[in-house]
């Protein structure tokens, strides 16, 4: 972007665009993903969580074998099998359960009276651990605290890990100290995160300036109404916004307006139209057709026109409100089962010790009254 | 960003300690190129991570300019944080205090307008500095100026978040601040600029105030005591007091302090060091004045004054943490 003048020194050659700023961020830079990249990244790092899983559960396993030889002689290959045992987390269902525990971060964040921005940034937080991350490696519950701890003190609201561990249940300093870490590496040490939020209460400007300036752009357009969509739209963001993959895949001032799009489209698209398309309302005129021939070959030079980049925008809204209701929801029961699940992966000695008690339990009672157990 | 690679880097010897930080010189072992390593100590804290070592990684990996220092590497070890930074072997302070250097005009035309455009990019990108000092102000073997030390910086943009005053070292902390301002702007940097500036021409501290009392002191004295009408509403910031009130300083007053300044060098140095923030200039319009149009033009980075021939200091390099 400079170049050396011959007397050595740097001189601008070209222009640093807000745009470019952006595409040297690290979120745009290593957090944004088409849809096939996220979800091949997914993928593998379930196959990685599930092979972590089965080599703590081999090990643990050998060791029970090998102290419990006579009920493993017994049971070894059926009850007490590997493939009966080991019930791993798919790929649909991890994806289910970070849902669920996203809202958890929603609640505490709430719970702690803490900014937007705070609860913003851990839920960027969360959702980039679990990129790189399963659930059967580090559970979710403290990864969630720490996640939202890390961005506390990221984001300017300090709050002393004594008062933040006091109010949550069975969580100790340490549980959340000791994943701070391991967290910020999966950031890979990068925690600045542009949201919606601000470009949002840019638009919310933007939008009295064009709509209503010099005269409202319809008799029915008020400051009251666009305040009435900008409400909307925060409550928007936080609903689907937060929670949805739609971070990764768009930029915030695309969210933005998906946000106000699907509050309002007629208002959001009458803005769109004024922005981009200059004055040049009613649309509907019918446009003079160009010569043929005479402007085929100067189209790709061109820069784009008013129609196409407001066409596009559109578009891309339009996409962005349907991706972000594409989450993974789940009943409480599926997630209770889910957690499950999680939770022997996690603590493959906890299930193998259960299964043993259940099958020792069973013999007893076989002991006692034998003639029924052979039924 | 590599994950774990102590390999890639050679510590070769510590060069300071300080509260959270220790700060070794090393070399890339791919290139051979000198980096410095500073290892945050992780772990020894009670709340985790120390906030300055949060954010200096957090605006360093968004920063990437010739005049900000560059953050080569994050890297782990043993629980601890690496940050792997460019090499600077000398800072604006220690040329400032050395004797035996002469600035030329066009020097500290040019150290102001790397600084500047240093600034400009922090602001852009909606940071805030809040300590910039010469201590702060880095000089690369090639002559360039970069700024560092981002452990105060915040990012600027939610007008409801309250700030903190108590940033920015004593000596560089603009009135706002000093009358215990929570919400201010980019113009607490500028204002440190300014001050830079002066002390780049004077060769001495510009308001060099004991305490935080005798700051209001040494600045007023200089500057005029900001009252309400130069200043409107000062007097409903929360340490506002006009004690005692110095008239502002006449032009014929301010061309005697700086007697080798130009007019324009004088205008740029007044309009980045206004009390009311809301007058000061900002890095834009900073840079496109006429000081920087008018004859000497700035030295180039390569021909600036280095100290004395010798290539690191060490004592300069102990008081960086």
């Amino acid at each position: 972007m400079t170049s050396k003048d011959n007397d050595g020194s740097e001189r601008k050659s070209s222009r640093v665009s807000t745009d470019d700023l952006y595409r040297r961020s690290t979120q745009f830079k290593l957090w944004s993903f088409t849809k096939d990249e996220l979800e091949t990244i997914r993928k593998s790092s379930n196959e990685k969580g599930k092979t972590y899983a089965n080599a703590k559960f081999d090990k643990v396993y050998e060791r029970i074998k090998a102290e419990q030889t006579d009920i493993f002689s017994k049971y070894g290959g059926a009850e007490l099998s590997k493939n009966v045992l080991v019930d791993l987390i798919t790929l649909q269902e991890e994806r289910k359960y970070l849902n669920f525990y996203s809202k958890n971060i929603i609640q505490a964040a709430n719970f702690f009276q803490m900014p937007t921005q705070v609860k913003a940034s851990a839920m960027a937080f969360f959702k980039r651990f679990y990129l790189f991350n399963s659930v059967m490696q580090y559970h979710p519950k403290y990864v969630l605290y720490t996640c939202l701890f890390l961005a506390a003190k990221s984001e300017n609201y300090f709050i002393s890990i004594n008062s933040f561990c006091e109010p949550l249940q069975k969580t100790e300093p340490k549980d959340v100290l000791d994943l701070e870490f391991i967290v910020l590496q999966s950031l890979k040490f990068t925690i600045m995160v542009h949201h919606p939020f601000r470009p949002l209460y840019g638009f919310f400007l933007d939008f009295q300036e064009v709509l209503l300036q010099p005269s409202p752009a319809s008799s029915d357009i008020t400051i009251d109404k666009i305040g009435q969509l900008y409400d909307q739209a925060k409550k928007w963001l936080n609903d689907h916004g937060l929670i949805s993959d739609v971070s990764f895949f768009y930029t915030p001032p695309q969210i933005a307006l998906a946000a106000m799009y699907d509050s309002n489209p007629r208002i959001t698209e009458k803005y769109l139209r004024r922005k981009f398309l200059k004055d040049k309302e009613p649309l509907n005129t019918i446009k003079e057709e160009e010569p043929d021939g005479v402007d085929a070959q100067q189209k790709d030079s061109l820069p784009p026109k008013g129609t196409e980049v407001f066409d596009l925008l559109v578009k891309t809204i339009r996409k962005c409100v349907e991706d972000s209701k594409t989450s993974q929801e789940s009943t409480l029961e599926e997630s209770t089962k889910i957690g499950e699940k999680c939770f022997f992966a996690n603590n493959p000695e906890k299930l193998i010790n259960k299964k043993i008690k259940k099958l020792k339990k069973l013999e007893a009672q076989e002991q006692e009254s034998p003639q029924e157990a052979k039924v | 960003m590599t994950e774990v690679n102590e390999l890639k880097y050679s510590k070769e010897r510590k060069v300071g300690e300080g509260t959270y930080a220790v700060v070794y010189l090393g070399k890339q072992m791919k290139t051979k190129r000198s980096i410095a390593i500073k290892e945050i100590k992780t772990g020894l804290f009670k709340d985790g991570l120390d906030m300055s070592a949060i954010r200096e990684v957090k605006y360093l990996q968004e920063l990437k300019h010739l005049n900000v220092i560059e953050l080569i590497d994050v890297f782990s070890s043993a629980n601890n944080l690496n940050l792997v930074l460019e090499f600077l072997p000398c800072d604006l302070e220690v040329l400032i205090k050395d004797q035996s250097i002469i600035f030329k005009p066009s020097d500290i035309k040019s150290w102001l307008l790397m600084t500047l455009r240093g600034v400009h990019h922090c602001h852009r990108n909606f940071i805030l500095h809040r300590d910039l000092k010469p201590n702060n102000l880095l000089i690369a073997p090639d002559g360039q100026l970069k700024i560092a030390d981002f452990g105060l910086a915040r990012s600027l943009g939610n007008p409801n978040e309250d700030l903190s005053p108590m940033v920015v070292t004593r000596w560089y902390r603009a009135p706002e601040l000093l009358f215990g301002a929570k919400h201010y702007t980019y113009a607490v940097d500028i204002w440190a600029v300014g001050i830079i500036f002066a002390e780049l021409m004077l060769r001495i501290p510009y308001l060099p105030g004991k305490d935080d009392v005798d700051q209001l002191d040494v600045t007023f004295r200089a500057l005029g005591t900001p009252t309400e009408s130069n200043w409107p509403n000062v007097s409903s910031l929360p340490l506002y007091n006009a004690l005692k009130v110095y008239p502002p300083p006449s032009r014929q007053e301010i061309r005697l302090r700086f007697s080798a300044a130009t007019e324009k060098a004088l205008d740029l140095l007044m309009s980045m060091t206004q009390l009311d923030p809301s007058n000061r200039c900002d890095s834009t319009s900073a840079l496109l004045h006429e000081y920087f149009l008018e004859l000497p033009k700035h030295t180039t980075p390569a021909q600036l004054p280095k100290k004395g021939g010798v290539q690191e200091d060490e004592s300069s390099k102990r008081r960086k943490l």
